[in-house]
């Protein structure tokens, strides 16, 4: 990187929210949850059958999955809900709105520095566990386990990215910190648990109006069903339970899901953008 | 029409003309006038919703007027206007050291290390400047805010309740700092409730009510304008003054109260009795001014202005001591 991009006002902004995090010790915080729910879904996930053995890796990623999903978003949630109500409160937004910086400079430096904290963690977390799998489990080829991690990798930042924008979204619009995160908990509460459970149960009990094409636009309508689907379609999904295995069964492509998830970020990114260029002051 | 306040300090760099603020339908600024000069400060001053942060947000352009037109004056050649910006009650970034925060914000404004470590040693916060801000009193951060806000050597400055919370040194220190940059050409805004302190170092001062300007201009303007009047304390007045029956009844220790347009006669007067040698003069302080000014409707005002006559001195002392005059012992 030359001197040209260190100085630009997006990285010193996205570097100082790194150096907060760092200093707050938020990265070692969710760095250390990450690993412990990796390890111990790896390693001691079995213990619930009666055995100590390391599950197929179809099995292992759709666990982790399913875990991943109500932690990551919550983490993003997290990371990013005082981003703005926070600073407004402290002072500092205004400050540095008078400096000769845009708001879209801020929004991306910040989305920039959250992000690179996000990837931190999801990468020491569970490539510190790819590397212990390539270590313990010989029955896996050091080329399935790399790619399922890559992949697991990146359709977490992708999940953790959208509800980072949703954060600022809310952070944006609230009055007081503690009205963000409570709104913020609302939302995670609305498309973690209940869209995802009444999806479920609608696949479950076979109604008759749920055809493919109604279950795929249901799926794409949640950032976090649309990380199940990307992280269970390209994995032996008969393996799974029977009920993430219908969502396994999407007609859609890894590729087009990807296409979907940017859609999302897209989106999300342009009502961030308005809604902090119409922020009063 | 403009209000010019203290032309000689140097060139306009701030014009507000007719400028109003609406938001929805509330009108946070009305018909405002000023022109800000190189070298002056400006104290704002108001009550709490008066409409100085308004000022101040516009001035940043952080806010577009809705009416008139505010204008700020660039360097020749000069591509952005060099602002520098306090806000009221900053708290910075706790987790941050305080070297971290003004590298922080020199890199965004591309300033160099050397003058972050400059402003370092010169606001005294060098054996701090490794520690995390929460550890900082609330003098040292408003030293750190400060700092901030000159790290680009501003042409304007502008600072909300900078001593608020402040013990006596530390805000005189702060104001020592504003002086020294007043007198290198800066214009200093200054938005403050505290205005014994401020008065000492202000040139001019903008008084606003409900958004509405209700005073304006140097001190001494402002008095004049006001109506309010200055007092002499007669310390060793003894005798009678044969010429003046209204002095001829004071004795020793009392006090007169005239016209700011007429003290200096007065005074004149008095040092040529030579029976009174030791007296004092007590001109209206500024936190008068402002208590007069804020019960005052603005058209008041207009009217006491007019009232100013160029009456003769002596014609305005005996107009004035007749009905006004306290002679209660100090």
């Amino acid at each position: 990187m030359n001197s040209m991009q260190l100085t630009s006002p997006v990285w010193v902004i996205a570097s100082k929210e790194l150096r907060d995090s760092l200093r707050n010790r938020w990265i070692l915080f969710m760095g250390g949850m990450f690993m412990m729910l990796s390890l111990s879904v790896t390693f001691a996930g079995s213990a619930v059958t009666g055995e100590l053995a390391l599950p197929p890796l179809a099995n292992l990623m759709s666990s982790l999955s399913t875990t991943a999903v109500f932690i990551i978003p919550l983490a993003a949630i997290l990371l990013s809900y005082d981003s703005f109500v926070g600073e407004q409160e402290a002072g500092t937004l205004l400050l540095l709105l008078s400096y000769p910086v845009s708001r879209s400079q801020i929004l991306m430096g910040k989305l920039l520095g959250h992000c690179l904290v996000m990837f931190i963690t999801t990468s020491c977390a569970f490539g510190l566990t790819a590397g212990l799998l390539l270590v313990a489990g010989s029955e896996y080829s050091a080329s399935q386990v790399v790619e399922a991690f890559a992949k697991f990798i990146l359709s977490s930042n992708l999940l953790a990215l959208t509800f980072i924008l949703i954060g600022y979204i809310v952070s944006l619009r609230a009055t007081e910190k503690a009205k963000a995160v409570a709104g913020l908990l609302f939302v995670w509460f609305l498309l973690v648990l209940i869209y995802d459970l009444l999806l479920l149960t609608v696949l479950v009990s076979d109604v008759g109006f749920m055809d493919k094409q109604l279950l795929n636009i249901l799926i794409a309508f949640n950032p976090t069903d649309l990380y199940r689907a990307i992280n269970l379609v390209t994995l032996d999904h008969h393996s799974t339970g029977a009920a993430l295995s219908m969502i396994a069964d999407i007609d859609l492509s890894a590729t087009a899901m990807y296409l979907i998830m940017f859609c999302w970020i897209g989106i999300l990114l342009f009502i961030s953008q308005k809604s902090f260029s119409a922020k009063p002051l | 029409m403009n209000t010019n306040l203290n032309p000689l300090c140097g060139k306009p760099v701030v014009r507000v003309e007719h400028v109003g603020l609406r938001f929805g339908d509330f009108e946070a600024l009305q018909d405002i006038n000023i022109d800000i000069f190189q070298g002056q400060t400006l104290a704002l001053l108001g009550h709490n919703g008066a409409g100085k942060s308004s000022l101040i947000k516009l001035i940043l352009g952080l806010v577009k007027p809705t009416s008139g037109k505010l204008t700020i004056f660039k360097e020749h050649g000069q591509s952005n206007i060099n602002l520098g910006y306090l806000p009221e009650d900053v708290s910075f970034y706790d987790k941050l050291t305080g070297l971290e925060v003004l590298r922080y914000f020199a890199a965004l404004k591309g300033i160099n290390v050397t003058r972050v470590m400059q402003l370092i040693e010169e606001f005294e916060l060098g054996y701090a400047q490794h520690k995390p801000l929460k550890t900082y009193s609330k003098g040292m951060k408003q030293r750190l805010g400060v700092a901030q806000a000159i790290l680009s050597h501003p042409d304007i400055l502008l600072l909300d309740e900078p001593t608020v919370g402040l013990d006596p040194q530390a805000s005189q220190f702060l104001y020592q700092k504003i002086d020294s940059l007043k007198q290198q050409g800066c214009a200093v805004i200054v938005c403050t409730h505290e205005l014994s302190i401020v008065e000492k170092h202000l040139d001019s001062a903008l008084l606003l009510a409900q958004g509405r300007r209700v005073g304006c201009g140097t001190l001494n303007e402002l008095r004049q304008t006001s109506g309010l009047k200055s007092q002499i304390k007669l310390a060793d007045f003894a005798g009678t003054v044969q010429r003046d029956s209204y002095l001829a009844s004071f004795s020793q220790g009392q006090k007169l109260l005239v016209d700011s347009a007429e003290r200096s006669a007065v005074v004149e007067y008095l040092v040529q009795q030579k029976q009174c040698s030791d007296f004092s003069v007590i001109e209206p302080s500024l936190e008068s001014i402002y208590h007069h000014c804020m019960l005052q409707q603005p058209d008041r005002i207009e009217q006491s202005k007019v009232a100013t006559t160029q009456k003769g001195w002596r014609q305005s002392l005996q107009q004035l001591l007749r009905p006004t005059v306290s002679q209660s012992p100090l």
